[in-house]
């Protein structure tokens, strides 16, 4: 279910450009600040009753972005301990902090100095490729990638994914097949290709807008996860 | 008439443009160590070199062959005669001297002083030929004159050209000199010690009928034996007076002997940064199409990291403590402040031919300016690529020169929106970029070969080789056409994006440049 609620925990440059990016994708954006007075403040005590008054903390999802890992840390194991299913993002400096904040109970991590290094490096390396990727990836073209759910896997009448000609029937291109425990197999591996299209399946699509609609149209609905 | 004849002469072979290059030629050729012909020429030197003392150890027991000889004495001799000239006509500018002089005389009203400026000549060449490297050189030709036996011995002196080639003997040679005061107290002291116990020995043992050292020549070979702790036993004190001074002469040589190698050893030590500091130098100067990293820190390390797995990367630095840490981890990591124009001009970096980007990576922005600026301002075209750490910063930098800006928080404010919104195709695609998958995305560009037998991507089989074609980018509309259908025709210049198993796409990209030949 997507949610409708983003709580920021932090107020620094990194606060600025979460909230431009997922304004679009949320009806509501709280930015709370550490130790401060007012209404927008929370603080390390363990106590989140008034933001349990303010929103409905299983439409939301966590932004913790507090500059100082340790502090980072005892906001995402506090939040994660009061709130079994909340949805928690949170930043860390390098890996070291990564691994620890995955275990403090984030959901995703966010590493700042890698994810800044591999950006760096695709674009020295594979110019073209980055511009392609990042095009798609951050919807600056009309190239989108969605993934899509097989409703009517009688379509494909019994095919493996590799036997179809996507790209020139249906003017997309698959990237990946999605298994039902999460993992993702690249099309062209052996576990995916070996592996006939059925109702349930997801696929990592990429194309045009409309060329995707239409291919939702043919044998599903997108995927919301 | 004289005069004025000369100073044409002068002037002409300044200007010639062929003499000039050929004057450079040589030069590089025996003196100039960044030449690329230079080590073939050394090398060829050290082979005659070696040669003739092969040729010299084996004339001792057996007859050598008449052509071997004449090789050994003229051959080798006149290309070391011809060497030596080069070398003398290479060490100062006779042109220079008298045009220097003539103009000077001509500006003062005077007439040409030619007597003046041959004596400027002749200081200048003399200097040289009174120098130590070229007194061996000339002493390795005089093997020439073979007719003098003694003159023979002199084949060896070629041994000491090897100086001139080999450059680990001039680094053993410039630890040595940079010692030097303690190197020559330390030969005073040994100087002075063999002469007392010579003579003190002389006098107690001389005298003596059983005793084995008779004359003062004997009496120091036994000092010099003996302080040296070889000790060989040949002669040895036999009165009680003379087995004394023995006891302090081996005393006094233990002495000697720890004290010359601990000199030697910290020599070194002290200069051995200095000497990797040089062969990394050295070393750079050989290397092209490598990254320049000017600071190093967080996002320089994992960069550095993943760049140095297919580039070669060079790490400029000037905190020390930061340069250790680098060094840590296997970098090639250079002590110089990358804001300063000499730094580069020390590291003799050509920019333009050498470096492919450079890589502000300083977690400074005054730093990153300050660097963009220094290198903007001797060379206009390299791409410099730096970090952005505060959003103010983002002009400064692009007013400095700046080719490309990273700003970390927005890129981070980027990957949180994908997180949240498309959560599932982002982490796919990027699980697919990871190493551990060995799923990769490569640019392939269309060469001519490739051209010759895929005209349209139809004809690229990819899918047979089980690879994803996203698209195509054309450099001459620079555009990108994604999913191009089966007739889109390929130009010299496009890359071609595709995504696969890193073993396929190696196969396919062997299937692109090879299908010419089937």
């Amino acid at each position: 279910m997507k949610k409708s609620t983003a709580l920021i925990f932090g107020y620094n440059e990194y606060t600025f450009e979460i909230e431009k990016n997922i304004k679009s994708v949320y009806e509501h954006i709280y930015i709370l600040k550490l130790d401060s007075d007012g209404e927008d403040s929370f603080d390390l005590s363990d106590n989140w009753d008034s933001l349990s008054q303010k929103v409905n903390i299983d439409d939301c999802v966590a932004f913790c972005i507090l500059e100082d890992m340790a502090e980072n840390m005892f906001l995402t194991i506090s939040l994660r301990d009061t709130f079994k299913d909340l949805n928690i993002v949170a930043l860390s400096e390098d890996q070291e902090s990564a691994d620890k904040l995955k275990l403090a109970g984030a959901t995703r991590v966010i590493p700042s100095t890698q994810t800044t290094a591999n950006v760096i490096v695709d674009t020295l390396e594979k110019p073209i490729a980055t511009e392609v990727l990042h095009s798609i990836l951050y919807e600056k073209s009309n190239l989108k990638i969605s993934q899509i759910t097989i409703k009517d896997h009688t379509v494909f009448d019994g095919k493996y994914p590799t036997d179809i000609e996507w790209s020139r029937d249906h003017g997309i291109i698959i990237i990946s097949v999605f298994h039902q425990d999460g993992s993702s197999e690249f099309i062209y591996s052996s576990k995916a290709t070996h592996h006939i299209v059925q109702s349930g399946d997801i696929f990592v699509v990429v194309g045009y807008d409309k060329d995707i609609k239409e291919f939702e149209k043919l044998i599903g609905t997108k995927c919301e996860k | 008439m004289m005069k004025s004849l000369i100073i044409n002469f002068a002037y002409y072979l300044d200007t010639s443009k062929s003499y000039q290059k050929t004057k450079i030629f040589f030069y590089n050729l025996l003196e100039n160590s960044d030449y690329k012909y230079k080590k073939y020429f050394d090398i060829f030197m050290i082979i005659l070199i070696l040669s003739s003392v092969v040729i010299l150890i084996r004339e001792v027991k057996s007859h050598v062959n008449d052509s071997l000889f004449f090789f050994n004495n003229y051959v080798i001799s006149f290309i070391f005669l011809i060497e030596y000239i080069l070398r003398l006509w290479i060490s100062s500018s006779v042109t220079k001297v008298i045009i220097e002089q003539n103009e000077h005389d001509v500006m003062l009203g005077n007439k040409f002083r030619l007597l003046k400026a041959l004596k400027e000549v002749s200081l200048h060449k003399l200097k040289y030929i009174f120098s130590i490297k070229a007194i061996i050189d000339l002493l390795a030709i005089l093997p020439f004159f073979h007719q003098l036996r003694l003159l023979r011995i002199f084949i060896l002196f070629r041994l000491f050209k090897l100086f001139r080639y080999a450059k680990s003997i001039q680094t053993f040679t410039s630890i040595i000199t940079a010692k030097k005061f303690e190197f020559l107290t330390l030969l005073i002291f040994t100087s002075i010690i063999i002469f007392m116990s010579s003579v003190i020995i002389y006098i107690m043992e001389a005298n003596n009928p059983n005793a084995s050292i008779k004359t003062l020549f004997e009496a120091v070979y036994w000092s010099v034996v003996t302080m040296s702790t070889v000790g060989y036993g040949d002669i040895a004190p036999v009165t009680p007076e003379g087995r004394v001074v023995a006891m302090f002469v081996i005393v006094s040589g233990i002495g000697v002997f720890s004290f010359t190698t601990s000199l030697v050893v910290t020599s070194f030590a002290e200069k051995l940064d200095e000497i990797k500091n040089l062969k990394v130098i050295d070393d750079i100067a050989k290397i092209k199409n490598f990254y320049l990293v000017c600071g190093y820190e967080k996002v320089a390390k994992e960069v550095v990291h993943k760049l140095s797995k297919k580039h070669k990367v060079i790490i400029l630095e000037e905190n020390i403590q930061k340069v250790e840490a680098a060094k840590k981890e296997g970098f090639s990591v250079l002590n110089y402040d990358p804001g300063s124009i000499h730094s580069y001009k020390k590291l003799g970096i050509d920019i333009n031919v050498q470096v492919k980007a450079i890589l502000c990576l300083s977690h400074s922005d005054v730093e990153n300016v300050y660097t963009a600026l220094t290198i903007r301002s001797f060379n206009k075209d390299i791409f410099i690529l730096s970090i952005l750490k505060n959003k103010a910063n983002r002009n400064k930098l692009h007013f400095a020169g700046v080719n490309e800006i990273f700003y970390e928080k927005e890129l981070v404010g980027i990957i949180a929106k994908e997180y949240v919104g498309q959560a599932v195709a982002f982490e796919a695609i990027h699980a697919l970029r990871l190493s551990s998958t060995h799923i990769d995305i490569e640019e392939i560009i269309v060469n001519d070969r490739i051209l010759q037998s895929f005209s349209n991507v139809g004809s690229l089989e990819n899918i047979k080789y089980r690879i994803v074609l996203l698209g195509v980018y054309e450099s001459a509309k620079k555009r990108f056409l994604f999913n191009p259908i089966d007739s889109t025709l390929l130009a010299t210049g496009d890359y071609l994006v595709v995504m696969g198993n890193t073993k396929f796409l190696k196969e396919f990209n062997t299937h692109l440049h090879t299908k010419v030949s089937k």
